[in-house]
């Protein structure tokens, strides 16, 4: 497949790589911007689950220019430093007040007019454990932008429209008066991620906000948010940026139309020690530990085989050459 | 059915589940598999078999079972009635049930109790559960009532990502939470003094660099597992957890997984985890791997469940999967590689080749030209005969059947032959059939009654001996039959030879990889006059033929297959089942049959990834099929069956001399190495007592569902023995109205995992076979389409059964177009017999490739993948189906098959969506007096539909068309007839039905929404057309519907049933029906179902008694059924 294969397939991807952002994530918040005018006015705007850091890039070039711009940069993994930004590497999703103060701290006692969140777990493929560890990350953004935020502020989550995707958006109204779902151009067809665009922070009359305890998600309700009933909360849709712009489903030459060469970009900023690092660099070394070969034991005495059961016959004639998808540059 | 008063009818109701298998348990002689919101219960029976006893449909709603707790009995009796408590999500339920004496009953079942947060655990605590939930916190539950009885957090009320609850009282109860921060936290909520105050953790346990996905505790040995995202299992020295501030000391740390590890289980003297890489490992307490079991495909095993007394261990897997492996000791039972020590002094020489004869007698032949006996049973060599003729060079074959029909043959370099009988070598036939050396042997054998010995020698002259033996057994005659030729080629000789039953033909292999196919008996052929049938005879005069013997003729190959194999030639040619199956090393299996005289590949198969070498195929005593070949340094025994290396020996590689020979028995390997032979034996044969409890599906997602036809079984077929209990998914009541003959839809499925699946859905038992699997594509397929579905033997001589021919495309730009036929077969579970057969095949890049060559195009390859397929089937007759694919580059483009499949050729393309093309779909447009029509709808990523007059535009340009066939060049569509703006974004879903005023476009979309329009189609009247000869159809939106947020999620599947009903499906896992007809298509009712990820459905009406059937694939697999 050869290393322009992914070039070729995702041209954002490419066009991130080129341009010198760390993902190609950047062009959502982009192309969300284009749409909602999300950094207008915004002085102080706080990114949680920043890492790698292409929505911190995106920020600290659009609100760090302005001067007198502040960018608060929050996730539990390392990231490399980025200028305009400050870092603080903690966990949102185990909620201790500290983070919380220590971000309105560094906004000299302000509350944030923009609290963003493209954070999402590392999927397992089990689709419920995936949405719901999504939500949660989901939620415990919007635990901590209920301390931060200011009243009438902005909040941008990714969410994934899953099942109970309804869930999320009848506690996000509960906070906010204007809940949309976004999808920009830049994400992809196949995807299910999608981004909660929500404006007017406005929470209801006599919330405490408490760090102390979870947000839970909210259930099916029989009478405003139905399991299977004609009544859901399903927000409004919009489509961000507009249609001239890279298709992000489409596979492009190399050369793109508008007539630059290609050049093989290496990616910006590869991941700061993944949890699978050991695991590789034994496997490279082939330290991983082996079957004890039937060869290595001396040939023992007739065992009787246990009965062999009886099994439903088939043939099934199948090869799996699903190519490895080994070390990708998150999205 | 229950009547909801509430909701309106028609509603959908899961017949069939196939999720990926989440929880396993195994209570006592039973087994508990919970997939989707179903519970499968499996048990022992008197042979020692598991088998399946019911599934227990709908537990936990539109949950997902991920784990069950039996509910402990003061007396320890499982065996007659349990309590099973299963969970998942936020869902628990409890239900009781007995199940002695082999009866299923349900007794009760509680309410399924919605808790506040996710259940990592559950444990039974004197009647209540005890319940660790997502967010570090325990809550005491009564089942029963349902209701919370306590609610204790922990201070540190972070994300969990797994939890272990121990102990059997609330006072002792013990928490140990894998938080997000990777570390463990072991508290105790019965510290908290008041409700709701929280604990402080007891100890913080780090050490893993990822998050923790699954414990285990080991009470009696003080021992803890974690199996985590880092790829590594932890064992820990723990003591007893209950007691607060007690040391943790880590005293293994096992990497062995090459991805993620999902489940880890702690038995009394092993340790086994399971993970994403879809192995099973089994650890001592020490670390050291044990067993790996490999089988499951796609991403991972899911659920781990062990019987220790039966030392069995059970997965369950992300391909819906359950699997039985045997913990038995180390390594394989009785096997093991083990030296001959063939050199002494006594025997001079060193050896050259060896042989088995049957899985107990191993021959040798050193470079003195002396043959030597080994047997297994007097356990020492024993010398057959010396000739000095046969010395440095000797080629050495014993015969093949259960004993190697106690004859081996030798062959020297000076064309001479000498056939040894191994119990009396001194009746020893030597014969001479060439002047130069003898390049191979090999035998042929029919049944008992005729045994060939294939010869070849210089110049491609192949002499075929027919063996007899005396009736005394002491002697043997040998007699030359007749000579065939090899096509040439610089190595010029074959390889292996078998016999076609009934026996008129024999087939053989060739150093060239060329497949041969020669009469057996060429001489009757000649003398019954059938010579000028067969017609490819070459009467050459013997160019070689042999001193003194009577000139031969030679006979050339009737039908040949050249190269079919590469240059690395055939390995192997086995005739079984009315298929003929050849190796090669090229690392493919061909699966070939003859018809009308002629060889005719049916289909091309690939082992395991890396086996580049594939040496054989065997049928074994199951029925099923094994594959043999070298992967890199080893022999392998592969089963396609359960993608599971039976046997696997370090033998170091593809060998000039090896044999392998397998028996019910047995089944033996032997090599040489340093100078001495070598033999691998294992008992049993090449089958494995690992056990399949259920098949698997495909390994990830499946992207697209086609319902191909249905096939009705008579009574004399064996419909009843679909209701018996002991197949594959039995024990559904049968609903009324479907009994009478057996109905079964014949369904395509293809998946991300490669391969394309044909499964057959019997309407009475709500079961599902895999009939077979091809896997031709070497990445994801996309999207598959069906057209000419028939009847075997045509309509003039209609058989039961079904076929059709199929068309599937996907990633790499790559298409396969193949034929299926089903038919009646009495002995699977299935009653079906499913057989393919590959026609033809095209990939993007090859074309761009050729035609750069050709035309000095430059074009490289985007990488354009398919995303989806339509056939159009032309009234022009001769002309094969047009085939529309949806191209990720932004192209429509139009595929001609010709041949009834067999040439598949790039027609016409277009780039108008310049986006990526999502769906496309065909329709015939047929108006009174008119001429039909042929319409293609395409949309994009763009939220745009285009319509293509294919008729108009192949009336056109015909001969262009037929010019640019010519010149292999495709011709331009130029610009769509009609586009239609219907969404923002990209189109997931779309459909059309013919109605009175035209036709009823309805299109789903990623932003959830619906468009539902009339498309009138108005034909200029003939008058008017007189002057300008444009006969062009005019396209028109008529009515123009638009259902915003009709899901929360892409609309992925869509059907107009009639023009009053309309149903879709999304991945927000819902299949909502919609009324059409009265302006704004109106909701009627929707369903949950659990199929995540649902990438396509196809619906399609069963019989008035049955309703309709609605297929949904994604992760997973359900089909609903509605009466309408």
């Amino acid at each position: 497949m050869g290393r322009t294969s992914k070039d070729k397939r995702d041209v954002y991807y490419r066009l991130a790589k080129e341009n010198g952002w760390r993902a190609r994530s950047a062009f959502k918040l982009l192309q969300l911007d284009e749409e909602f005018q999300l950094f207008q006015g915004v002085t102080r705007a706080v990114d949680l689950c920043a890492a790698p850091g292409s929505w911190s890039q995106v920020l600290s070039q659009k609100i760090g220019g302005q001067g007198s711009g502040h960018v608060v940069a929050v996730d539990l993994q390392a990231m490399a430093p980025l200028p305009g930004v400050l870092q603080i590497q903690g966990d949102i999703t185990q909620v201790r007040l500290s983070t919380a103060k220590e971000i309105i701290q560094h906004f000299e006692g302000c509350p944030a007019d923009l609290v963003v969140c493209d954070g999402a777990p590392d999927v397992t493929g089990l689709h419920d454990v995936d949405e719901y560890m999504q939500a949660q990350l989901l939620l415990a953004a919007l635990n901590i932008a209920t301390h931060v935020l200011k009243p009438g502020g902005c909040f941008v989550a990714k969410i994934f429209r899953g099942r109970d995707v309804t869930l999320i958006y009848s506690q996000l109204r509960v906070f906010f008066s204007s809940v949309l779902c976004a999808k920009p151009r830049s994400s992809r067809n196949s995807s299910i991620e999608a981004f909660a665009v929500c404006k007017g922070y406005d929470p209801p009359e006599g919330f405490l906000p408490d760090l102390t305890k979870p947000l839970l998600d909210h259930s099916y309700d029989p009478d405003f948010n139905q399991l299977d009933g004609p009544t859901r909360i399903i927000v409004p849709f919009v489509t961000c940026g507009d249609l001239s712009a890279y298709d992000s489903d489409r596979s492009y030459p190399l050369d793109l139309e508008d007539g630059s060469e290609y050049k093989y970009t290496p990616p910006t900023q590869p991941p700061i020690s993944p949890p699978y690092q050991e695991a590789c660099a034994l496997k490279k070394k082939g330290q991983l530990a082996k079957e004890i070969c039937p060869q290595d034991c001396p040939m023992s005495t007739v065992d009787l085989l246990p009965q062999s059961l009886a099994t439903p016959q088939r043939y099934t004639l199948q090869t799996s050459e699903v190519e490895d998808s080994g070390v990708t540059c998150s999205s | 059915m229950d009547a909801h008063e509430d909701y309106v009818w028609p509603r959908a109701t899961s017949e069939l589940i196939l999720l990926p298998v989440t929880g396993l348990e195994c209570v006592g002689e039973r087994l508990l598999a919970g997939e989707g919101p179903d519970v499968l219960v499996y048990t022992l029976d008197f042979g020692g078999h598991l088998r399946m006893m019911k599934r227990v449909q709908n537990l936990l709603g539109h949950y997902l079972i991920h784990g069950f707790r039996v509910r402990p009995e003061p007396n320890g009796d499982l065996d007659s009635e349990v309590m099973v408590a299963a969970f998942g999500s936020k869902g628990l339920r409890i239900v009781k049930i007995s199940w002695g004496q082999g009866r299923f009953r349900e007794l009760w079942r509680s309410g399924l109790w919605n808790m506040s947060d996710w259940i990592w655990d559950a444990r039974w605590l004197e009647g209540n559960i005890a319940l660790a939930l997502g967010h570090n916190s325990v809550v005491l539950y009564d089942p029963v009532v349902g209701c919370s009885l306590q609610d204790v957090p922990c201070t540190d009320r972070c994300t969990l990502s797994s939890a272990c609850l121990i102990g059997d009282t609330w006072k002792e109860l013990t928490v140990v939470a894998g938080a997000v921060s990777n570390q463990l936290l072991v508290w105790y909520p019965a510290a908290a003094l008041t409700d709701d105050k929280p604990v402080v953790p007891d100890r913080r346990v780090s050490g893993h660099v990822g998050v923790i996905f699954s414990m285990s505790y080991l009470e009696s040995k003080g021992l803890l597992a974690t199996a985590s995202e880092d790829r590594s299992v932890r064992i820990w020295k723990v003591g007893d957890l209950r007691v607060p501030g007690g040391r943790v000391q880590n005293i293994g740390h096992c990497f062995g997984h090459s991805a993620r590890v999902w489940q880890v289980k702690l038995l009394e003297n092993y340790l086994i985890s399971a993970g994403e890489d879809c192995v099973c490992l089994v650890w001592s307490h020490e670390g050291e791997i044990l067993q790996a079991f490999r089988g499951h495909q796609g991403r991972g095993i899911r659920a781990l469940a062990a019987h220790e007394r039966q030392a069995w261990v059970i997965t369950g897997g992300d391909d819906s999967g359950i699997r039985l492996w045997h913990l038995v000791g180390r390594g394989h039972p009785g096997s093991g590689v083990f030296a001959l020590s063939f050199k002494s002094h006594s025997r001079p020489g060193v050896l050259k080749a060896v042989t088995l004869a049957g899985s107990w007698r191993v021959l040798a032949v050193t470079d003195a030209g002396a043959l030597y006996l080994y047997d297994l049973e007097v356990k020492c060599w024993e010398q057959l005969l010396e000739d000095k003729r046969f010395q440095s060079y000797c080629l050495l074959e014993a015969a093949p059947g259960p004993e190697g029909f106690g004859l081996c043959a030798l062959a020297n370099g000076e064309g001479r032959v000498k056939v040894v009988p191994i119990n009396t070598p001194t009746a020893a036939v030597d014969l001479t059939l060439f002047p130069g050396k003898v390049h191979s042997l090999s035998w042929a054998l029919r049944g008992y009654e005729e045994l060939l010995l294939l010869a070849s020698g210089p110049g491609g002259v192949v002499a075929c001996l027919e063996i007899s033996a005396a009736p005394s057994g002491k002697a043997i005659f040998v007699k030359e039959r007749c000579r065939y030729l090899l096509p040439p080629s610089k190595q010029r000789w074959h390889t292996c030879s078998a016999f076609l039953p009934p026996g008129d033909f024999l087939v053989c292999g060739d150093r060239r990889g060329s497949v041969l196919l020669y009469p057996s008996r060429p001489d009757l052929l000649k003398d019954l006059g059938v010579v000028s049938k067969v017609g490819a005879i070459t009467s050459a005069p013997g160019a070689g033929s042999g001193e003194g013997e009577p000139s031969l003729a030679e006979w050339g190959p009737m039908s040949t297959l050249p190269s079919l194999h590469g240059k690395q030639g055939v390995t192997s040619v086995t005739c079984h089942g009315g298929y003929v199956y050849t190796t090669g090393r090229d690392g493919s299996y061909y699966q070939l049959f003859v018809r009308g005289g002629q060889l005719q590949p049916v289909l091309r198969q690939k082992p395991c990834r890396g086996m580049n070498w594939v040496a054989g195929v065997r049928m074994v005593a199951d029925g099923n099929m094994v594959i043999l070949g070298f992967h890199a340094n080893e022999f392998v025994v592969w089963s396609p069956r359960s993608h599971e290396k039976l046997h696997i020996i370090n033998c170091g590689g593809g060998h000039r001399s090896w044999a392998f020979s397998d028996t019910e028995a047995a089944m033996a390997f032997a090599y040489l190495k340093d100078g001495d032979v070598m033999l691998y034996r294992a008992l049993g044969g090449c089958t494995r007592p690992h056990v399949i409890l259920r098949e698997s599906l495909h390994g990830r997602e499946i992207t697209c569902v086609k319902r191909v036809g249905s096939i009705t079984l008579g009574p004399e077929s064996g419909v009843p023995s679909f209701l018996q209990p002991d197949h594959l998914e039995p024990g559904e009541p049968v609903e009324p109205g479907s009994e009478g003959p057996g109905l079964i839809d014949i369904v395509i499925t293809c998946s991300e995992d490669t391969t394309v699946c044909v499964l057959a859905l019997p309407t009475a038992t709500g079961s599902a076979h895999a009939l077979t699997a091809v896997c031709n594509h070497i990445s994801s397929v996309r999207a598959v389409a069906v057209w000419g579905v028939g009847t075997p033997g045509g309509p003039q001589d209609p058989q039961p059964g079904l076929t059709a021919h199929v068309v599937s495309a996907g990633g790499r730009a790559e298409m396969h177009c193949f034929t299926i036929m089903v038919t009646p077969d009495p002995s699977p579970p299935s009653r079906l017999a499913c057989h393919v057969m590959h026609l033809s095949s095209h990939r993007l890049d090859e074309y761009w490739d050729r035609q750069r060559h050709r035309h000095r195009m430059i074009k490289v390859d985007p990488e354009t993948r398919y995303m989806s397929l339509a056939v159009c089937e032309l009234d022009r007759p001769g002309l094969g189906p047009l085939v529309a694919a949806a191209c990720s580059d932004g192209a429509v483009r139009l595929f001609l098959l010709q041949d009834s499949g067999r040439r598949l050729q790039l027609l016409a393309e277009t780039s108008h969506h310049k986006r990526c093309v999502l769906k496309v779909h065909a329709f015939t447009h047929e108006a009174p007096n008119r001429r039909r029509r042929l319409f293609l709808c395409s949309a994009a990523t763009d939220g745009s539909l285009a319509f293509w007059d294919l008729t108009t535009m192949l009336d056109q340009d015909s001969p262009a068309l037929e010019a640019a066939a010519d010149l292999g060049l495709p011709f331009q569509l130029g610009s769509p007839c009609l586009t239609v703006q219907a969404h923002s974004c990209g189109v997931n879903s779309l459909h059309t039905l013919p109605t009175r005023e035209g036709h009823l476009v309805a299109s789903g979309s990623e932003d959830g929404s619906l468009h539902v329009f009339v498309l009138a189609v108005e034909m200029p009247e003939l008058e008017e057309a007189v002057g300008g000869a444009e006969l062009l159809p005019q396209l028109q939106v008529l009515e123009e519907y638009s259902v915003p947020c009709a899901h929360a999620a892409h609309v992925t599947g869509l059907k107009i049933l009639s023009r009053s009903l309309m149903v879709s499906a999304s991945i927000d896992q819902r299949l909502t029906f919609w009324r059409l007809g009265h302006g704004e298509p109106t909701f009627m009712n929707s369903t949950v179902y659990h199929v995540a990820d649902v990438a396509d459905m196809d619906c399609w009406p069963v019989s008035p008694e049955f309703g309709h059937r609605c297929a949904l694939g994604g992760q997973g697999l359900e089909v609903y059924n509605w009466y309408d």
